[in-house]
């Protein structure tokens, strides 16, 4: 019962890093039809930038919270000028081109991210808390609930934000019908940027928050990124709650899988679960409709 | 034959730079140097150059996007090794690339075979992960050799039949092969079908090809081959271990073809060639590959999304290698037009010098409408029942599109359909064609439902249509837009077609003739040989109208055929739906052109808001004033307005 409850702290954690990513594609996909892949090596970005202000330059939480999120953010708006822009300009531009460019921008980060850390070891990222809570008879790391908890409540920002706001409903607006958004007077790139800079900051507080969780590890991004989006479509394209829910059943799910079967083919878990998916309901669970035009 | 498709007009320096890259591929170890070590290299990469071939077959033709290809390849090596290692006196390369092959499409078939529920992006994504968990997977697993893999040299037993300079030859060998079996495979009916599936699923299905079946095909023929090359790759260097095939594999063929141009023949094989050979050869800058490579596959994405190949064919035309699109049928796949093809053609659409811009005249129309053959219906024409619509409705979200719609197309004769934008006249067309559901109601042809039948199945009932924003192959010719839609009654296997029997030949050569007729019918003799993207918008719609003719359905459905047409066309596109209707068609025709629809219909329908707002003749219609207040907020009769 221990070590169950462990794997499921512990999936808890880390579905919460899935969920995040998930989070942030949605925000990027809701207002512009785009899949942005390089999302997962944006949260390694952060992550890695973590490191150097706490582990090399010795920041404080907060400096280095704040240096995250510039960073994150400025990469970000940099994606969006290079190398998605060009296809919401030309929205002709074959098919799936924006992928290609993303999945580009994707592997310099990464590279770019792997030749800045050189041949270090992986190290530890201290995280805001060092201490541990006691849940039914075992030890929960601070850092575990500081992630799952901000995966919730970024949850529950977005879905405010875009029940709420004018701006919110704008940036769906713009996703279902580019035509009439901008009839009625909505710039639809202002909005594609102001969603770069709104998943740029929900990958900067993933980043921070989950870097004591996924260590320096600067390669994995792509990784992460493909986790996410199976995160995304277990849960449901375009849920907000299904990132959630998709994060968790995935972070859950290896966990458990690493418990009960083997932990040597964690990587298996994902691939199972995503093809469950599509073999079940194609759709995830919360979605609703099908995402077949690109 | 030859000399009207301007066959002739090739110049032979075209095949020049082809014939010095297989000559240079085959010297390769003559030319810069050889070695055991240095040979077993270019073969691993030559291997990889066939994964860029099938991936290029299913992503630049077929629009599927299987990027992670390179875990079907694993796979297939790995079947390839396990044999090697327990038979290792019985296999040889043939055995092993047969089990490689088995294996790749039985991988390749689970990893596509749920994106293909989905599609577009849901494809690249999980097949990337699948790259990603393949090698992942190996690592920890002792069976298959884990972190270190099985080294077949070292198998008691083993002994390759073929090695040294003669494995060479033969793996370049089989690259030109590989590459030749994918110009045979585009130019068969199974290419054209991918490229209509890549255009647009709608497009697809329209002229009867089963999305999903085409997907499948894409899908099974690529991870063949890419399990094939595991085979090849484990034969040359003995040896596989999950560094073998990684991610980062994956997308350097991706860039590879990006670079070289997908969708072309040997971009792909260019592209890769040099990206691999670069990260191959030149290892003192190996840290930064990625940030390289990565630079400029984003600026190929973003700047030149054709490649390397359609700037080289741009070039080639002007130094005068090649003719210009327009010369003639034979450059069908040429160089400028397909530059412009990207952006809709909207940009470039320059006619060319001969064919281009409105063919028509009113003399050549005349003698046009004159010369019409008959288009009697061939599919479904067995029975002559009406086509009926019956209590049809469809609602989108709280929107009533169509609401309990009663409506009958009889054959040889023509229904027109009117009403303002919204009124569920293209709705309605949708339903038909089976693009939507019905939420109510049912549609027949006699007493065969078909708003139950997938879209294919539609058409392949005998139901063509037109689109309101026409839809064709912009990269292809005229005539290479109207082939698929003949292909569908001119019956062979597409394996005959693919490999050039005799039947395939000659219903490769009919499908060719059948549509050159009917393009020339409609007047449209200068463009046969003009790529799509490069044609007028009312030509397009001609074009489009000759591939639903040449479908020879027995229902016809016309989304706006005369919007921008000018008036020579339209008067020929007049005569051309009078036509059918003689030769027994049934036609349903959506315009705004009311004198138009009056002049030819039998029987007129306004809808109103997705309801009924009027059905009667045209007679009728003039006489009536409900349809013209909806319409115009006029209370007089149409004829008066109009």
């Amino acid at each position: 019962m221990t070590l169950f409850l462990t794997a499921l702290f512990a999936g808890l954690a880390v579905g919460s890093v899935y969920g995040l990513i998930a989070l942030s594609y949605t925000v990027v996909f809701s207002s512009t039809s785009i899949f942005n892949i390089a999302q997962g090596d944006l949260m390694m970005a952060g992550v890695l930038m973590s490191y150097f202000c706490l582990d090399r330059w010795h920041l404080p939480q907060i400096v280095t919270l704040l240096a995250v999120i510039v960073f994150v953010v400025a990469l970000s708006l940099l994606e969006e000028r290079v190398a998605v822009r060009p296809f919401l300009k030309r929205p002709g531009l074959g098919g799936l081109g924006w992928f290609i460019a993303t999945l580009a921008f994707s592997l310099i980060i990464e590279t770019a991210a792997a030749d800045i850390y050189g041949q270090n070891p992986v190290a530890a990222i201290p995280g805001p808390f060092s201490g541990t809570v006691s849940i039914a008879g075992v030890r929960v790391a601070d850092n575990f609930i500081l992630a799952f908890a901000a995966m919730i409540v970024v949850m529950i920002a977005l879905e405010l934000f875009y029940k709420r706001s004018w701006l919110g409903t704008a940036m769906r607006g713009v996703a279902e019908d580019r035509e009439v958004a901008s009839l009625r007077g909505i710039d639809a790139l202002r909005i594609s940027r102001l969603a770069f800079i709104i998943a740029g900051l929900v990958t900067a507080l993933a980043a921070f928050v989950v870097a004591p969780i996924v260590s320096a590890n600067v390669s994995v991004g792509l990784t992460y990124g493909l986790k996410g989006f199976i995160a995304l479509a277990a849960g449901g394209f375009g849920s907000l709650r299904g990132c959630v829910l998709g994060g968790l059943l995935l972070g859950i799910g290896e966990q458990m899988f690493d418990l009960y079967v083997n932990s040597n083919y964690e990587i298996l878990a994902g691939l199972i679960l995503i093809l469950l998916i599509l073999a079940v309901k194609p759709t995830g669970i919360f979605g609703t409709r099908a995402v077949r035009e690109v | 034959m030859v000399a009207r498709l301007g066959l002739n007009n090739r110049s032979s320096a075209r095949w020049a730079v082809p014939v010095a890259l297989i000559i240079v591929l085959y010297l390769l170890p003559q030319l810069f140097g050889g070695g055991q070590f240095r040979v077993g290299e270019y073969e691993e990469v030559l291997s990889f150059l066939i994964i860029a071939v099938a991936l290029n077959i299913a992503m630049g033709y077929g629009g599927q996007y299987i990027l992670g290809i390179t875990a079907v390849f694993a796979v297939g090596a790995y079947a390839a090794v396990l044999a090697a290692k327990y038979h290792p006196q019985d296999v040889g390369l043939v055995a092993m690339c047969v089990v490689a092959a088995i294996a790749g499409a039985v991988s390749g078939l689970i990893i596509g075979l749920p994106a293909l529920r989905v599609g577009g992006f849901y494809l690249a994504l999980v097949s990337l992960f699948a790259a990603m968990a393949i090698p992942a997977v190996a690592t920890q697993w002792n069976f298959v050799g884990a972190d270190t893999g099985i080294p077949l040299y070292a198998v008691l037993g083993f002994a390759p039949k073929i090695n040294g300079e003669s494995l060479y030859v033969i793996v370049v060998t089989l690259v030109l092969l590989a590459t030749l079996f994918s110009w045979a495979l585009v130019h068969s009916r199974i290419g054209h079908r991918f490229v209509a599936l890549e255009t647009s699923e709608q497009l697809a299905s329209s002229i009867g090809i089963s999305a999903y079946r085409t997907k499948l095909v894409a899908i099974l023929i690529s991870s063949t081959m890419a399990g094939a090359a595991g085979g090849l790759y484990v034969y040359s260097q003995q040896f596989f271990a999950p560094g073998s095939s990684s991610v980062n594999l994956a997308i350097l063929l991706l860039a590879g073809l990006v670079i070289g141009g997908t969708g072309t023949i040997i971009g792909p094989l260019i592209g890769a060639a040099l990206i691999l050979g670069i990260n191959q050869f030149f290892t003192s800058f190996q840290n930064y590959n990625g940030i390289v490579f990565g630079v400029i596959l984003l600026l190929f994405a973003v700047f030149l999304p054709d490649g390397l190949m359609a700037r080289i064919e741009v070039l080639s035309e002007r130094l005068g290698i090649r003719p210009a699109p327009g010369d003639g049928p034979a450059a069908a796949r040429t160089g400028a037009a397909r530059a412009g093809a990207a952006p809709a053609g909207a940009t470039q659409a320059a006619p060319a010098p001969d064919g281009g811009g409105r063919s028509l005249d009113s003399r050549s129309v005349e003698a046009a409408i004159a010369a019409l053959p008959p288009w009697p219906p061939i599919i479904g024409a067995a029975d002559d029942s009406p086509l009926i619509i019956e209590g049809a409705g469809r609602r989108f979200g709280g929107v009533t599109a169509l609401a309990d719609l009663d409506l009958t197309v009889e054959r040889g004769t023509v229904h027109g359909l009117i009403g303002s934008n919204g009124s569920g006249k293209t709705t309605l067309l949708n339903l038909i064609s089976g693009f939507y559901s019905l939420d109510a109601g049912q549609i027949r042809i006699g007493a065969n439902r078909i708003d139950t039948a997938p879209a294919h199945a539609v058409a392949r009932a005998g139901i063509a249509r037109t689109f309101q924003a026409p839809k064709l192959m912009l990269r292809e010719t005229a005539v290479e837009n109207v082939i698929p839609a003949v292909e569908l009654r001119v019956r062979c296997l597409g394996a005959e077609s693919l490999l050039r029997l005799p039947r395939g030949i000659a219903a490769n050569r009919r499908a060719r003739e059948e549509s050159l007729e009917v393009l020339e019918s409609l007047g449209l003799h200068k463009i046969l040989g003009q790529t799509a993207s490069t044609l007028p918008h009312g030509t397009r719609r001609m074009v489009e109208l000759a591939r639903a003719i040449a479908l020879r359905p027995s229902f016809l459905l016309l989304d706006e055929p005369a919007a921008g047409l000018s008036h020579a066309e339209l008067e020929l596109l007049t005569a051309v739906i009078r036509h059918l209707a003689e030769c027994g068609v049934g036609i349903l025709l959506i315009e705004h052109n009311v004198p138009m629809v009056l002049s030819v219909a039998s029987q007129v329908t306004a809808l109103h808001q997705g309801n009924l707002l009027f059905r009667g003749t045209p007679d009728e219609l003039r006489a009536d004033t409900s349809v013209a207040s909806a319409f115009l907020g006029i209370d007089e009769p149409l004829e008066a307005s109009s």
